[in-house]
């Protein structure tokens, strides 16, 4: 048993005094930043909170996923070394005090079972981990880190001490020697990590707790056109500021580049590169101004460049909400007054015309009933499909009218229905936005189910605009009432599509709106040949067309718009099915002059097609 | 009397001017007046030389050093020192920039209407009706002018340099160009020539189009090379932009440019509606193309129903030995 | 240094254009009216002008029309930073381009502008005059289709675009009038404080009646798409020869 003299007591604790106040006070300082910030966190439905904790933390869900499951694993021999050597920890520091808190007997059977396992287990972890980072240098972890190589080496060192000690390798002087090491450590890393991303040990439980569960969550922006300039000023001012969850995601993010990696616009070849330009660029400002306003921080080209498909966010491991395309463009649109050339016209059309494209009439409209309040159903049409930005995509909205008219449900169109506003509000245009929603809103509150075959309107009728108004009206996907429909045994879809069919997740419907299963509900119905795309589901690769994109016309050299016509036409498919008439589009554009000359052009359909083709 | 202004263009008579004598030539017949031909300013010996092969009454040359380069002051001077001196009631010129730049100023100084861009006359018994395109071309009007006299301008191609009737103008006189230093206030520099970084196809005149159905990037430099014969700018369907073969910028479409060039000639298109909307204010529309059913041929003035890879090699030969 | 913009509200590219019941105009009822293109260059370029010029300048945005048509014209010249607006109120159509430059420059007189500058067409009547009109009626310099500008407090540089990808550079003395040509620059974009600061900024608003316009439209007419499509066949040599006439004779383009 090592004995310590009182300067080894009084040395020890100041020592860990010391380290601890570092501790405290860095995690202090950030915090309080944090709290700086806009709006509140959000705690509702706790035990989905829980839940959530659990299954990513301790059952590493998010981090062993993906292309990343032996990283993972290994992140989880290292996390579990830690939690079970936590006791280890407090015996160790206890027994310089004279207050250990095993006797020998219980710590050595600790050692046994759960010690030397875990010493072995997290130091393969640390070993392999260390090996992935600094031999095979994935490119998204980025440059060297001197913080992960001290990593490293103090893991190695005190697992190393730690059997020294366990297997009295050691006595006399070099026996305290190597408990002085283990200590020595141990304060290294009170002083490592609340200065490097080895702050999301303590920090990601809770942000991952407190992750909001809209996806995305950002917050509205209501303009006052009668307001004050001293109103306008504070508007403008908080446009530049970022929420509590935001900075806390900041201050958690482990690093990792995964949002990176599945970013469409960094696959495509653009210059965004979520990791930074959406959180690390904003940490230093944060910490030099000890404050949140730092959205002019943000990367602008970057920020223009996102198709705000939100799959950065659905893979981070630590619980953050990554994109911030929608602050730095609100803040150069509202703020600036910058917007690029070629948004520009497509915002004057809102104005002006109420749609996208500047038109004055729509044909299809002449062939849809009008709504009136005895039909069960409102039809939203949404620009794509009332001024044929697909003319293909004309037939789908006949086909699914099919199918409402084969189950007997009444629908019919709103007289005036304005665009959604979906490409104001991705743009950043909050104003043109609220013109455009204040008039929807006023006529849907007077109705109450309303359908659409455009997921970008779902989102905007159902989530959006509910952080501006009360809504009272519901709204679901065309392929949730179809598979409603179908569950109902109003409808019977035979199985009739024989060739190989797969489905493209629109990232609107799959993320947003957390919708994977009643579009497959249908489609399995209907093609018994379906199988999976690599990337499906809330995992799905963006079309390339969301966050106004589809309006982007400097074609430059960017790939983002191709890539996912690209996987469908190497999976070898007959058939690609979508539910979004802007993947639908963008399906077609891509797919036919991408195919090579020996394949069969691949068909594309929208989920509607595939099932009034198959309707008995 | 009828005066015709003839503009140089590098040395030459502006191809608008020749077809101005042409109208002027009609003009004259029509309204039975006298043809006068104005050479003035930059170039008058050369210009002098070539009107000379015009039939007209009167040749008048305008010629001064302080005119030898273009500028807005010194034209505007001395036309309207000739229309106050000879008093036609017509002055006919074709709509260059030229002529937009310097004519306004002479319509307002002599408070006589500029009709500009007129892509066709209608005599009406000596009471002259002037149509013009209006609203990009959607429509068109006839104008009446309630004045005694006025400034034309013409479209080109309305009316055309094969009907000039060759001759020698009648009589010749040089006339008095009154100006002075103070009449000139702005200093020009010499024209130049920028090569395009960036190329603006709304600009161009004449477009060689790429399609798929060139099918191999290795095709392309047949394709320039047809472009480059016929001093055309080269564009391209959105797939062989998709495909890397050609930048961006080349692209006409819906999600590229929208052009409107006086000849767009296309090769391997097939015409989907994305492409036609970029390019179906085109005034002539030219289209190669082996499949007849093909959906440019709609919108086409001169249907190709051929083999590209063998045609347009011998194309561009032949343009290029009738050079 | 006072700059004046001359801004045309026109009916938008999308907008469907018919012939009204009078025949003589369109019916303006199914028209939605837009700043004319070239004029937000105009005003671009005023704007950039008055911020790098070094001297406190004042951009005043002109146009002339019937209010419903033109307020919006003014609106977004206000909102993106011109400091006044001079409205010329005129409910009658007036397309003959000599009128039209008089009630301008008879309202414009007085202000002693330094400099005017316009886009170098309307896309609706197409005539490309007002702003050289305007400049010889004020005894102004003038220079179109200006791609570029280098404004100092007493003259200008121009660089003209002339045909075929050739330029030139022209200076003038002030005050000048300078027609704009569309890509000179990148139009801003109305900033949320530009636009609720529109409402406050001064507005002065004139009758303008125009004179008898000596060009008169006599009608207006869809013009007649005679589209025959010649059809080119053959063996190469035929069909070569044949693409030959066309280009050199019918087209002449070679």
């Amino acid at each position: 048993m090592l004995q310590f003299s009182l300067l080894e007591q009084i040395a020890l604790a100041v020592f860990l005094l010391s380290g601890v106040s570092f501790f405290l006070y860095h995690l202090l300082l950030r915090l309080k930043i944090v709290l700086k910030g806009k709006s509140d966190f959000t705690v509702n439905d706790l035990p989905k909170r829980i839940l959530r904790v659990f299954n990513e933390v301790i059952l590493h869900k998010k981090v062993a996923s993906g292309n990343r499951k032996s990283a993972g694993v290994l992140h989880a021999f290292v996390m579990y070394g830690f939690i079970f050597f936590g006791l280890i920890t407090v015996n160790h520091f206890g027994m310089a005090f004279g207050l250990p808190i095993f006797n020998e007997s219980i710590r050595h059977t600790y050692f046994l079972f759960v010690g030397a396992p875990w010493a072995i287990l997290c130091s393969i972890g640390i070993l392999g981990l260390a090996y992935r980072r600094f031999v095979t240098k994935p490119e998204a972890l980025g440059k060297f880190s001197s913080t992960s190589a001290l990593v490293s080496v103090f893991i190695v060192t005190l697992m190393t001490t730690y059997f020294i000690d366990e297997l009295h390798i050691l006595s006399g002087a070099a026996e305290k020697v190597n408990w002085w090491i283990h200590s020595g450590v141990i304060g290294g890393f009170l002083f490592l990590i609340p200065q490097s991303k080895h702050m999301h040990l303590v920090l990601s439980p809770f942000n991952i707790f407190l992750r909001p569960s809209e996806v995305p969550n950002h917050g509205a922006i209501p303009i006052d056109l009668e307001a004050s300039e001293e109103e306008l000023d504070n508007l403008l001012l908080d446009l530049s500021r970022l929420s509590k969850d935001q900075a806390l995601d900041i201050f958690t993010c482990v690093e990792c580049g995964r949002c990176t990696d599945v970013c469409p616009a960094n696959r495509g070849g653009g210059i965004l590169d979520p990791k930074y330009h959406f959180i690390l660029d904003l940490k230093n400002p944060m910490l030099e101004s000890g404050d949140v306003n730092v959205v002019d921080k943000i990367n602008v080209e970057a920020g223009w460049e996102c198709t705000t498909c939100q799959a950065c966010t659905e893979v981070c491991p630590v619980g953050n909400h990554v994109e911030k395309a929608d602050e730095i463009r609100s803040f150069q649109v509202l703020a600036e007054g910058d917007v690029p050339q070629e948004y520009q016209k497509l915002l004057r059309n809102l104005q002006e015309t109420g749609n996208t494209e500047g038109a004055s009439s729509s044909a299809i409209l002449d062939e849809l009933p009008a709504y009136t309040s005895d039909k069960e159903l409102v039809l939203w049409l949404g620009c794509f499909a009332k001024h044929a930005m697909d003319p293909n995509f004309i037939n789908s909205i006949r086909n699914f009218v099919k199918i409402l008219d084969s189950a007997g449900v009444s629908y019919g169109v709103l007289s005036n229905e304005q665009c959604s506003g979906d490409p104001a509000n991705k743009l950043g245009d909050k104003l043109t936005y609220q013109l455009l929603m204040d008039q929807n809103v006023e006529q849907l509150n007077k109705v109450k189910n309303v359908t659409s075959m455009c997921p970008h309107c779902v989102v905007n009728l159902q989530k959006e605009y509910k952080k501006y108004h009360e809504i009272k009206y519901e709204v679901k996907h065309h392929t949730q009432v179809i598979s409603e429909l179908l569950a109902e045994g109003r409808i019977d879809i035979n199985p009739g599509s024989l060739e190989k069919v797969t489905y493209h997740d629109p990232c609107n419907l799959s993320r947003t709106l957390d919708e994977v299963s009643a579009p497959r509900n249908a489609i399995k119905a209907a093609a018994p040949e379906f199988f999976e795309l690599d990337e499906n589901g809330k995992e799905t690769l963006c079309c390339g067309a969301g966050g106004a994109l589809w309006w982007k016309k400097d074609g430059g050299e960017g790939r983002t718009h191709l890539l996912r016509a690209e996987q469908v036409i190497e999976s070898k498919t007959d058939t690609v099915v979508t539910g979004c008439n802007f993947c639908y589009g963008m399906m077609n554009q891509g797919i036919g002059p991408l195919t090579p000359a020996d394949q069969e052009p691949i068909k594309v359909k929208d989920v509607a097609d595939i099932v009034a083709e198959n309707l008995s | 009397m009828i005066l015709v202004v003839l503009e140089n263009q590098r040395g030459s008579i502006h191809p608008f001017s020749i077809e101005a004598v042409a109208a002027g030539q009609r003009f004259a017949s029509e309204l039975n007046c006298n043809l006068g031909i104005v050479c003035m300013g930059e170039k008058v010996d050369e210009l002098k030389s070539q009107a000379q092969n015009f039939k007209s009454s009167q040749l008048i040359i305008a010629k001064n050093p302080m005119i030898d380069m273009y500028s807005a002051d010194g034209y505007s001077k001395v036309l309207s020192n000739i229309i106050n001196e000879l008093s036609p009631k017509y002055v006919l010129m074709g709509h260059s920039y030229m002529v937009r730049d310097f004519l306004p100023r002479v319509s307002a100084k002599l408070d006589i209407p500029f009709v500009s861009d007129i892509i066709s006359v209608d005599f009406n018994n000596g009471s002259p009706l002037y149509s013009k395109q209006i609203f990009n071309a959607k429509l068109a009007t006839s104008i009446e002018l309630s004045s005694d006299q006025a400034l034309l301008s013409f479209q080109s191609a309305a009316f055309s340099s094969d009907d000039i009737e060759n001759g020698s103008p009648e009589t010749e006189i040089e006339f008095d160009v009154q100006i002075s230093d103070q009449d000139i206030r702005s200093e020009s520099e010499p024209e130049f020539q920028e090569s395009s970084s960036g190329v603006d196809l709304t600009a161009a005149e004449l477009i060689v189009s790429v399609g798929r159905g060139i099918e191999s990037e290795d095709n392309l430099p047949l394709m320039q090379s047809l472009a480059e014969s016929m001093g055309a700018e080269v564009a391209s369907s959105r797939p062989v932009v998709d495909m890397g073969w050609l930048p961006a910028y080349r692209q006409v479409g819906s999600s590229g440019q929208v052009v409107s060039p006086k000849l767009y000639f296309s090769v391997g298109i097939s015409g989907a509606i994305q492409h036609v909307v970029g390019m179906k204010g085109s005034k002539n529309i030219l289209a190669i193309n082996k499949d007849e059913d093909a959906p440019i041929f709609e919108i086409a003035d001169y249907a190709v129903i051929g083999d590209l890879m063998e045609i347009v090699p011998k194309l561009t030969e032949e343009i290029n030995n009738s050079k | 240094m006072k700059i004046a913009v001359l801004t045309k509200a026109i009916p938008s590219y999308e907008s469907s254009i018919r012939v009204d019941s009078s025949g003589r105009w369109i019916d303006e009822s199914v028209v939605n009216y837009v700043v004319n293109e070239s004029d937000s260059y105009a005003l671009e370029e005023a704007l950039q002008i008055k911020e790098n010029i070094g001297i406190e300048t004042e951009v005043v945005v002109v146009t002339l029309g019937s209010e419903a048509n033109t307020s919006k014209v003014i609106k977004d010249g206000l909102a993106k930073g011109a400091d006044r607006g001079i409205f010329i109120k005129n409910d009658s159509v007036t397309t003959d381009p000599l009128s039209i430059a008089k009630l301008f420059s008879e309202h414009l007189k007085s202000e002693n502008f330094d400099l005017v500058l316009s886009g170098l067409q309307s896309d609706d009547m197409g005539a490309g005059q007002t702003g050289v009109l305007i400049g010889e009626m004020l005894n102004m310099s003038t220079a179109t289709l200006a791609i570029e500008t280098q404004a100092q407090p007493d003259k200008i540089k121009v660089k003209r675009e002339l045909e075929s990808g050739w330029f030139q550079w022209v200076s003038l003395p002030l005050p000048a009038s300078i027609s704009i040509q569309s890509g000179i620059n990148e139009p801003r974009y109305p900033s949320l404080k530009g636009i609720m600061g529109a409402k406050r900024k001064e507005l002065n608003t004139y009758d303008g009646s125009p004179e008898n316009q000596s060009q008169n439209f006599v009608n207006l007419y869809v013009p007649k798409n005679e589209k025959v499509t010649e059809k080119i066949e053959g063996d190469t040599d035929t069909i070569v020869s044949k693409i030959m006439d066309v280009l050199k004779n019918k087209l002449k383009v070679i």
